[in-house]
């Protein structure tokens, strides 16, 4: 590590003697000059680009649709809105997690381009001022193509029904709150550049220290149990309790409890299962991706853990749906309402998958890029590129599955002092439950799949640098 | 499949004589206007041990991987002697040269390249258990050679946890344990001091034409070059010296 910075530094001093400094100008030519597309086709900004057009075009999407539901002004109205708030509410983390896939991909890029910088002499600030244009510039330019896309999804979503007509007009925004929230992601972005760069202070090269993985502690567990224990023994002494609105903080806080205690336990068993897939591994591709899981469970965990809470959610709607059912058909306003809630459940899963199948395409191709060397060398090696794609599916879609069904397990679990096991393995919920996660993963799969051009695109054209 | 390192399955055979297991008769290849090979007729012998030398640029990558079947040359022949049988390596079909890489060649890259998630004992494992190999079968032979190149005990370690000289003995057994007859390596010591270097150069040597094995490797480096039966020096995609060294290996 220290002979790089060495190499690193000594030209940079040389270079900085001979340049004339430029405080603006010369920072902004340099950008100019290591962003525009790259000669050897695939431009390496194409990436980081598609992810904002991603990350705005559905975060502007659940905002509109969030905000139509203001348009109902009697009492279940109210209660539409608290349901849309919720529904936007399980959207946060899984955007969020697309967003920081995003975020992660222009970073790749500037470590990329540092060594190339102070090989040119650039000193510090223009260094700073690059990558904070650059991320901005990425950002901004996906968030235009997330707007677009944003226009031609908000068609399809005006043809949702609620309350037994189409959503209609009501999903549109108007071109302020837009053009805000397409400004926010460039902010945020922009900060997010900020703030990487004291990380790369800290360590200049940005490589991981691959040392072994940490083991996460069994005690995990234990406490997982406890914390679920205590909601059930919640939940099944609600009946006593007179007050609506104890019953409410009951509810939430088992909600949050169970949830926080799928994020504790979370890793720890994706750790545990996959290293079970690692003993058992007898083809390359699952002892490939049984060790790429372990290399860090909390990263496999984080890239799928978006569909966690919509897995939860889709067991309490599903029975809730079920439940809506049973108890006949409702009268005036509320009369849509059990029809709604499967509709905006269905919504809320099939977003939350959608968005984590983009941040696994983005995330993967990230991957894809940092570790070109690697699969070129495994490629000479003979390794058949059907091989690296099994592995990084399995890597991937493991960690999905346990995700998904340990999180609907969890739901049952806590649900089932409150619904009874007749609703919730009614024919209505299974159905609702078994259609989501099944339309979920195969989203995810397709935005593997969507990766694999460009592992061929590098096999293709290693470059003469191998 | 498997050969056992510390035995010698073949003995070893003077390089000067015996057939050539490879024929590059004619080698061309462009990349746009540069003419990487030109017309590049060359012998390689089962058993010898062959240095590719010359200026940076000349085409030492370039030969390499045509006749490893990494890429295949615009014009001319690469004639593979195996199983009794001729194979023209530049007009095997993408999937057909790829398997044979993982049959019949072993690779040693500049730097070691390994898998980063995996232990030593897995990276090497790997290339056995892509040739349908089961795993413990798989394990059992890494382990041997792992400990045949003096890396017993760090079975378990992650590439991080090894030394440049350690990860490079990794990566040449990696080559070995499927019983590859012809080892490529392209500048193996490049990134490494050079005590390191001739330590591994020792171990890349005995290994490969020490069990009757051919070893083709790049190198701009003159110790490397000396420990090798012959030396072949590329200018501009041409041969422009081939010699045997004097004295034969003991
Ligand atoms: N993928 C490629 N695309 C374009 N040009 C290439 C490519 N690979 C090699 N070349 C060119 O072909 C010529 C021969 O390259 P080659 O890599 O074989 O040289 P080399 O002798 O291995 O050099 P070095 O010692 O620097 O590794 C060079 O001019 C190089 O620029
Ligand atoms: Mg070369």
């Amino acid at each position: 590590m220290s002979a790089h910075t060495d190499t690193v530094t000594l030209p940079a001093t040389a270079a900085k003697a001979s340049a004339p400094r430029v405080p603006l100008m010369v920072p902004l030519r340099l950008t100019w000059l290591l962003a525009r597309p790259s000669a050897n086709g695939l431009s390496a900004a194409a990436l980081p680009v598609t992810a904002f057009a991603l990350v705005t075009a559905l975060l502007l999407t659940v905002v509109a649709g969030g905000l139509s539901f203001f348009q109902w002004k009697d009492d279940t109205g109210e209660l539409y809105l608290a349901l849309a708030a919720i529904a936007t509410a399980l959207l946060v983390v899984p955007l969020m997690t697309l967003g920081g896939s995003a975020a992660r991909l222009s970073a790749r890029r500037r470590d990329e381009r540092l060594a190339t910088l102070r090989l040119l002499g650039a000193p510090a600030s223009t260094v700073a001022v690059m990558t904070v244009a650059e991320s901005a510039l990425l950002a901004a330019v996906g968030a235009l193509a997330g707007v677009i896309g944003h226009l031609l999804l908000v068609p399809l979503v005006q043809l949702i029904p609620f309350r037994g007509e189409a959503l209609g007009r009501s999903v549109w925004m108007g071109p302020g709150p837009i053009v805000l929230v397409a400004t926010g992601v460039v902010i945020l972005a922009a900060l997010s550049a900020m703030l990487g760069l004291r990380k790369i202070v800290i360590s200049p090269l940005g490589v991981r220290t691959r040392q072994q993985p940490p083991k996460l502690h069994w005690l995990r567990a234990v406490g997982a149990v406890a914390v679920i224990g205590a909601v059930v023994a919640a939940m099944s002494n609600l009946d006593g309790i007179r007050d609506f609105a104890v019953v409410v903080v009951v509810l939430v806080t088992g909600f949050a409890g169970a949830l926080a205690v799928l994020n504790l336990v979370g890793p720890w068993l994706i750790g545990v299962l996959a290293r079970r897939q690692l003993r058992a591994a007898q083809t390359p591709e699952r002892l490939l991706a049984a060790r790429q899981i372990l290399d860090s469970p909390k990263r496999a965990w984080r890239q799928v853990s978006g569909v966690a809470m919509t897995c939860f959610i889709a067991v309490f709607g599903g029975t809730g749906a079920a439940l809506m059912n049973a108890s006949g058909p409702m009268e005036g306003s509320e009369r849509f309402l059990g029809d709604d809630v499967r509709t905006g459940l269905l919504i809320t899963i099939v977003a939350s998958f959608l968005m984590v199948a983009c941040s696994v395409g983005v995330n993967q191709s990230s991957l894809l890029l940092d570790r070109r060397d690697l699969y070129v060398s495994l490629d000479r090696l003979g390794m058949p590129v059907g091989t690296m794609n099994a592995a990084r599916t399995r890597a991937v879609m493991f960690p999905l599955i346990v995700v998904s069904v340990g999180s609907a397990l969890t739901a049952v679990v806590v649900v089932l002092p409150l619904a009874g096991m007749a609703l919730i393995f009614a024919p209505l919920s299974v159905a609702v439950i078994i259609g989501c996660l099944a339309g979920g993963v195969a989203l995810v799969l397709l935005g593997l799949r969507a990766t694999q051009p460009i592992l061929a695109h590098i096999l293709r054209t290693p470059g003469a640098a191998l | 499949m498997t050969t056992n390192p510390s035995g010698t399955p073949l003995p070893p055979r003077p390089a000067t004589t015996g057939t050539a297991v490879f024929s590059a008769r004619g080698l061309t290849k462009n990349y746009d206007a540069t003419r990487a090979l030109a017309d590049l007729s060359l012998d390689i012998r089962a058993g010898e041990s062959v240095a590719v030398m010359g200026p940076s640029g000349g085409g030492k990558t370039t030969l390499l991987h045509c006749l490893a079947g990494i890429i295949t040359p615009d014009a001319g022949q690469v004639l593979l002697q195996r199983d009794g049988g001729t194979t023209d390596v530049a007009r095997l079909s993408d999937r057909d040269r790829s398997a044979l890489r993982r049959s019949t060649f072993g690779f040693v890259f500049q730097q070691g390249l390994l898998i980063p998630e995996l232990t030593a004992l897995e990276n090497v494992a790997v290339a056995l258990m892509l040739l349908g190999v089961d795993r413990a079968s798989a394990e059992h032979s890494a382990a041997q050679w792992l400990a045949a190149l003096g890396l017993a005990g760090m079975e378990d370690r992650r590439v991080g946890q090894l030394s440049g000289g350690q990860a490079q003995r990794v990566a040449i057994a990696r080559a070995q344990v499927t019983g590859a007859s012809v080892i490529f390596a392209d500048e193996p010591t490049g990134a490494l001091d050079s005590g390191t270097s001739a330590e591994v150069m020792d171990i890349l040597l005995h290994s490969t034409t020490g069990t009757g094995k051919t070893l083709v490797v790049v190198t701009h480096d003159d110790d490397v070059a000396r420990r090798c039966a012959r030396t072949v020096r590329l200018r501009d995609g041409r041969i422009v010296s081939d010699s045997l060294r004097a004295e034969v290996a003991a």
